[in-house]
């Protein structure tokens, strides 16, 4: 059976705030000259779509391209605690694996995907750099205010057959999200998040994947339309693999997968 | 603490995350712990648990191994026609290879939730380097209803155990509030497995009694944790009540429950009680199973109660 990848576990960035990553190397065939780092989104988020996204991954190497996915500070593998996450020190992640994946491969051209809040820290991260080759927003946050409220909605439905918690159950200082401690700093830098004004010119290339109703999304098309990317905007009917399924299977939207290795492809011949 | 992500196995292809407590005693090492994947959610397990657990567990001088089954998280897929049960015995094997050649470790405890316990207690049966295993919310059937709707499964457990008993609930029921489609649901989904695993579980019975007590005699430690609003809880005292007891009372099985937790302990606070529960355990099974009851020079550099984060942390 051939193998088109090969795919290293490591950890890098700062000794005091080391990230964890999976490098996926081509092994067979055309090697791109644009490196993909994938923005993974936070919370059961995260959890929900990994499975996905190692897959988009090894469809992306299976295409040449080498891939960093990466897990940011207090998620995932990489260390510091799950209260230490902050959209502050997440943008700087994005930027050591920018950093790290030139560093590992040598090659310039970088590709951002991002999924989700992911997305979000990709277009945020790419606008503040001015570097990024090309970008794939999948279903991002545009409106913080929205996500939060789309998070409690999600909580709330989640209590709904269990007893409820004692007010002396309750953490401090936190909000319970489906197992993962929302800080109220946290809360509030996500509250603060409106992707349109604060996105400016995220790339040269720019792939909008939009399969949910998002709040403000209208917002993102026009502001993007405006700018001097070159922006395709693809709508699907797929299921919103980040959210909760009721039997606890992971789902992967292969048609979106399909649809960004594609894009990938065309936008780095 | 240290963590280092890890690659072994055949074909160096399960991925995995080493823990490394900040002092190990080399006279007398404690056994290894390793995580196996909670159903098909990668090392990390829902709500980073495992990962919150390995670096407990390694505040508390234990070398933890979390990875990912081929086919799961970030391990690549296998080749061969192995089936699931199977490979991941071996592979599970493979782990304990691994942490014997890299940290010198041979006796080994295994964790897993879900279908990572039906592993750990399997590869506990064939390998003695196991002395001990704790089993989350073990499936003891394969019973395709109990799998397909977990929303079903914590209403029929919330309708029985709650709200059967409150007033509110009543108050709505009688006032016509309340979502009837749902109740019938629930109370159809409890009347099916209830059936469901009384048909099923003579044979899986046997077994497990038979394998519970091969391990008691051979010494390994069997620890049950179930979440109080698992209906799996139920098929265990079913299925081997009484022998349960029996073992239980020799102290070689302990069962333990999670009160008012659901079945992948989606809050905080059942995280936090479910870790604290895996700490006081552990440390209390370590020296039996070290063989060094009266000569514990490997004391963990704090108290169980000192290594666990306030709220949260990790």
């Amino acid at each position: 059976m051939r193998q088109a990848e090969k795919v290293a576990p490591f950890y890098f960035g700062s000794p005091d705030k080391l990230l964890f990553g999976c490098y996926h190397e081509p092994t067979l065939g055309r090697r791109r000259k644009c490196a993909v780092v994938v923005c993974q989104p936070v919370g059961h988020e995260y959890i929900n779509s990994h499975r996905a996204l190692r897959q988009l991954a090894a469809r992306l190497c299976d295409a040449g391209f080498p891939v960093l996915r990466f897990d940011y500070y207090g998620c995932g593998d990489s260390s510091g605690s799950r209260e230490e996450g902050t959209i502050l020190q997440w943008l700087e992640d994005v930027s050591t694996a920018i950093s790290e994946v030139r560093r590992r491969t040598a090659v310039v051209q970088v590709c951002l995907i991002g999924l989700r809040l992911g997305g979000t820290l990709a277009m945020i991260a790419a606008a503040q750099r001015a570097d990024p080759e090309s970008m794939v927003l999948w279903d991002p946050v545009v409106s913080g205010k929205s996500y939060l409220d789309g998070l409690l909605r999600l909580q709330k439905e989640m209590l709904r057959f269990r007893p409820k918690p004692s007010s002396a159950q309750e953490p401090q200082g936190y909000l319970d999200v489906l197992g993962f401690p929302l800080s109220r700093f946290l809360r509030a830098e996500l509250e603060k998040i409106d992707l349109p004004p604060i996105a400016g010119s995220p790339a040269k290339n720019v792939l909008v994947i939009q399969s949910d109703q998002t709040a403000g999304e209208a917002n993102l098309k026009e502001h993007l339309s405006q700018r001097e990317a070159r922006l395709e905007y693809q709508r699907f009917d797929a299921p919103q693999i980040w959210r909760p399924t009721s039997d606890g299977s992971l789902l992967v939207p292969s048609q979106i997968l399909h649809s960004i290795v594609s894009w990938t492809n065309r936008v780095h011949r | 603490m240290r963590e280092q992500a890890v690659l072994f196995g055949e074909v160096k292809s399960l991925i995995g995350i080493l823990t490394d407590p900040p002092i190990r005693n080399g006279n007398h090492p404690k056994p290894a712990v390793i995580l196996l994947n909670p159903g098909i959610v990668h090392r990390v397990a829902p709500g980073r648990i495992y990962v919150r657990m390995a670096r407990a567990l390694a505040a508390m001088g234990f070398v933890v191994l979390r990875f990912d089954f081929s086919g799961i998280g970030d391990s690549a897929v296998r080749y061969d026609n192995l089936p699931f049960d199977k490979s991941a015995i071996r592979e599970t094997q493979d782990a304990m290879r691994f942490l014997e050649a890299t940290r010198g470790v041979s006796r080994f405890i295994l964790l897993g939730g879900c279908s990572g316990a039906r592993i750990s207690l399997q590869t506990a049966c064939c390998d003695p380097r196991v002395v001990g295993a704790f089993l989350i919310n073990l499936q003891l059937t394969e019973d395709e209803d109990q799998n397909s709707d977990q929303i079903t499964r914590s209403a029929a457990f919330y309708y029985w155990n709650f709200a059967l008993f409150n007033l509110k609930s009543w108050y709505k029921l009688l006032t016509g509030k309340a979502n009837y489609r749902n109740i019938l649901r629930a109370l159809g989904f409890q009347a099916r497995t209830q059936f469901a695993s009384r048909r099923k579980m003579s044979a899986e019975s046997i077994q497990l009694a038979a394998n519970l007590r091969m391990l008691a005699e051979r010494g390994a430690r069997v620890t049950f944790l179930y979440a109080e609003s698992d209906p799996q809880l139920n098929d265990l005292r079913e299925a081997v009540g009484c022998e349960l007891k029996q073992l239980c009372a020799s102290g070689k099985v302990r069962v333990q429950i999670i009160p008012r937790s659901d079945h992948t302990f989606s809050s905080l606070h059942d995280q936090e009680k479910l870790l604290k529960k895996i700490c006081v355990l552990i440390d209390a099974i370590t020296p039996a199973t070290a063989g060094a009851l009266n000569q514990r020079q490997d004391r963990p550099p704090q108290s169980v109660e000192e290594t666990l984060p306030q709220h949260g942390g990790n």
